[in-house]
């Protein structure tokens, strides 16, 4: 943490710190754009903010677009031999400067698991990573878990700053800002945060006060999931599974891609989008073989890598957040947090 | 005796013959069913009977071909069943049907678009009302308030395919005129309104596909057009072009086979109300060939078959 | 005729091997004055017409879309266009529902000797979407009001 000095962010003034921010950055904060439905937007004073909701879908769109261009190409064909064509390939890479307002912990900590895999380890991918330094993330600490929330499980907490640049902790009147990181720091200095005073006071109570239950004990479930890899155990959990890709497309954590060549004519471009490891062709193969045939196991493989094979690889970081929003879309409501309790208690 | 019981009883006495028995069981919260594969006789007691069996256990039939299974189903899950036989897709003799006569089951959304549902506590069904614990206090809503759109305008609340029915049979209680309500909404719109109306909707679409893995009509599956890279019918683009796309391909390949179950609109993740396009499409198949899907298991679906004489088409004259 | 006036539109027409095609083919040999809109993909017979080609068409910015088979009775396979006849008629009833507005869909029938009927067919369905102009596709901007 850079400094934690406090400053403090009336709710009356946020739209006017939104707006002025919209000069310099893109700005996206959570909107309600149905009864049920709440998204981050392009902030747009008309709109009004839903901060003391989940968001549908954690921010990671913005950081890791569902449809991402990687370069963009033209074929010439070569005038004086009609045999011979060239290939002209342009970069596609887009990273304005942006804020994210509104973020909750559990999706900043999503990031981490982001940023392990692709700015972090051996192979970098640059899209994301500029994509990255170029985000700001403004997280409001939560107050309130849902039956649904399980963040103290994966090893987060409803208080927590992982992820993010500067947190924002609720108090009478508005927010408690504080900055985890130089460039949540820099945020800070705009003319909508004042002094925090004994705000400061009432923001370190009103944390204390916030408890997610912790409601799994994970220790060895890596090695367990690996012991327990062959058994009929999948099956019986998977039963119900409709294999759809809902869990994974509302993970903050899930980063799975693929790449296609959308081309028209003589021009188009490579572009990234997301795929599903509970989709069949995921895993389908040139020559017709699948290795992954069916839900169950499609299924057995998102659970072993949250909870075995990414541990394992990274430090123990698990590749879930514990928001519950795979619980909540879910169209069988299968319960992730009971699976894992099952599967300890298997054998 | 009571339905639940009478269901308990039904599959104690055929557990034995059969690799297992699907229904619902108490899901992760007060407000959430599941659906339960019956495997031993201890499973029995999981069982459960109420609004909030949402789903329609069909869906999982069709992969399930080859295999001795039991069943329950409302009147409107058994259409399902009745659809996927006239199309040969399951064996009527591999499956044993428990029929449940339904008076309607809830909409989770229409319920979330009311109250907070985020720390519920407790809920408690009644005959004609909700009842939900939350911090602030206790939240009665009238059932039919929250009911699913289908249920509104239900005519078969009995299944009309069964092998026991636990419960006498109920005839419809439902007005049949609504059933075309939310289609006429739209139908009353300008075009260009109309395609702005979708284009805002199914821009919210991921992509996920659960509307299409919830139905249980959709049994390509692995296999669908939709995600087919030759012939490639659509980008793996996020674009509203995409999508709609998608939503239309969806709907035309239920045309005269849709059974009206909103599996797909229950199972968005993004709420969009989807399961209107099919509606339009079922009551332009009942205008033109007098047909309602999934009610005869004898009935040929109407683009399976034709007429040499088409005497309710209108044909462009030039 | 507006394809003479540089106001072309992007018309499809998915014709039939044995009779629209020919029909076309009749019409031209007869020099029969035609709109130069409409461009012409050959199908083996219109039962081959998936209403999903229709809607790829106009997803790919098609303005209007014509289908055109043998005439009923006629068909080289026997019943072709019978079941197309069916599915067509579902989906010029269904496009409107989506935002696409009638008259940007037709199908019809017209046999290889038929050059005068090709001619009038062509002319009536390119003026009509003429009339209706260039169609704003999804994704291309905001087109006006909604339910709420």
């Amino acid at each position: 943490m850079v400094s934690r000095e406090a400053r403090f962010l009336a709710t009356d003034n946020i739209p006017a710190l939104l707006r002025r921010l919209g000069n310099t950055y893109r700005v996206f904060a959570p909107v309600k754009v149905s009864d049920t439905i709440v998204l981050f937007q392009e902030f747009a004073e008309s709109a009004g903010l839903a901060l003391d909701e989940q968001t549908t879908l954690p921010p990671k769109e913005l950081l890791f677009p569902q449809t991402e261009g990687l370069v963009s190409y033209r074929y010439r064909k070569d005038a004086e031999d009609l045999e011979k064509s060239e290939v002209q390939v342009e970069e596609t890479l887009e990273a304005p400067p942006t804020i994210i307002f509104g973020v909750r912990p559990c999706d900043a900590r999503g990031l981490t698991v982001f940023d392990a895999v692709f700015t972090d380890g051996q192979w970098r991918d640059p899209y994301y990573k500029a994509r990255r330094e170029a985000t700001t993330i403004v997280t409001v600490l939560c107050t309130q878990p849902e039956s649904t929330c399980f963040c103290t499980s994966v090893g987060g907490s409803p208080t927590g700053i992982e992820g993010s640049d500067i947190i924002l902790t609720i108090v009478t009147g508005g927010y408690v800002a504080e900055p985890v990181t130089e460039k949540g720091e820099t945020l800070l200095q705009d003319e909508a945060f004042t002094p925090a005073g004994d705000k400061a006071g009432e923001a370190g109570e009103a944390r204390e006060k916030v408890s997610v239950e912790r409601e799994l004990e994970l220790d060895g479930i890596a090695e367990q999931l690996l012991d327990i890899f062959g058994t009929d155990f999948w099956e019986q959990v998977t039963a119900k599974c409709i294999s759809c890709a809902a869990c994974t497309y509302v993970c903050p954590t899930c980063f799975c891609f693929t790449i296609t060549d959308d081309t028209t004519g003589i021009e188009g471009s490579r572009i990234r989008t997301w795929d599903s490891c509970m989709f069949y062709l995921y895993t389908l193969e040139a020559s017709g073989h699948n290795p992954r045939p069916t839900k169950t196991e499609r299924y057995r493989n998102r659970i072993g890598h949250k909870f075995s094979y990414h541990p394992t690889s990274y430090e123990g970081m698990f590749g879930c957040s514990g928001c519950g929003r795979c619980i909540k879309v879910c169209p069988a409501s299968l319960d992730i947090r009971q699976v894992l309790r099952e599967a300890k208690a298997h054998g | 005796m009571a339905i639940l019981d009478k269901l308990k009883d039904g599959v104690q006495r055929e557990l034995e013959g059969l690799e297992f028995v699907i229904g619902w069981e108490q899901g992760y919260d007060p407000l959430h069913a599941s659906p339960l594969f019956i495997r031993t006789p201890g499973d029995i007691d999981r069982l459960i009977w109420n609004p909030l069996c949402v789903h329609n256990l069909a869906s999982y039939l069709p992969s399930l071909k080859g295999r001795r299974v039991g069943i329950l189903l409302k009147g409107c899950d058994s259409r399902s069943v009745i659809q996927l036989l006239q199309e040969g897709l399951i064996k009527r003799e591999e499956i044993v049907i428990f029929g449940i006569p339904c008076r309607g089951v809830v909409d989770l959304s229409k319920i979330k678009s009311r109250i907070d549902t985020s720390q519920m506590r407790a809920v408690s069904l009644m005959d004609d009302a909700v009842v939900i614990e939350i911090p602030q206090g206790r939240e009665e809503i009238p059932l039919d308030d929250v009911l699913a759109t289908k249920c509104l305008s239900c005519q078969y609340p009995t299944p009309l395919i069964y092998d026991h029915l636990a419960g006498e049979v109920l005839p419809p209680q439902r007005p049949t005129e609504v059933l075309y309500k939310e289609v006429e909404v739209i139908e009353e719109l300008d075009v260009q309104d109309r395609l702005a109306h979708w284009e805002r909707e199914l821009d919210r679409c991921i992509r996920c596909y659960a509307c299409r893995n919830a139905c249980p009509l959709c049994v390509c599956q692995d296999y669908c057009a939709a995600e087919s890279r030759n012939p490639r019918w659509l980008s793996q683009r996020a674009g509203v072009s995409e999508k709609v796309m998608w939503h239309i391909m969806h709907a035309l390949h239920l045309a005269g086979r849709c059974t009206d179950c909103g599996e797909c609109e229950r199972a968005c993740p993004m709420d969009i109300p989807i399961q209107r396009i099919r509606r339009k499409i079922n009551k332009e198949i009942k205008e033109l060939f007098g047909y309602e899907a999934g009610v005869n298991p004898e009935d040929t679906p109407p683009l399976y078959t034709f007429k040499v004489e088409e005497p309710t088409i209108q044909e462009r004259e030039w | 005729m507006p394809g003479m006036e540089g106001t072309e539109l992007r018309i499809i027409g998915f014709l039939c091997n044995w009779c629209s095609y020919g029909g076309a083919d009749t019409a031209g040999v007869s020099r029969f004055k035609q709109p130069t809109d409409l461009r012409i993909i050959r199908v083996p017979c219109s039962g081959r017409v998936d209403p999903l080609l229709v809607v790829k068409a106009f997803m790919e910015g098609a303005d209007g879309v014509l289908v055109s088979g043998c005439h009923p009775r006629d068909c080289h396979y026997s019943e072709g266009n019978f079941y197309a006849r069916r599915r067509l008629e579902v989906l010029k009833r269904f496009l409107p529902f989506m935002g696409i507005e009638p008259g940007r869909f037709e199908y019809t029938w017209v046999s290889a000797s038929e050059g005068a009927r090709w001619q009038k067919v062509v002319t009536d369905f390119t003026d009509q979407v003429h009339a209706l102009g260039p169609r704003r596709n999804f994704g291309e901007g905001n087109g006006g009001g909604d339910i709420r």
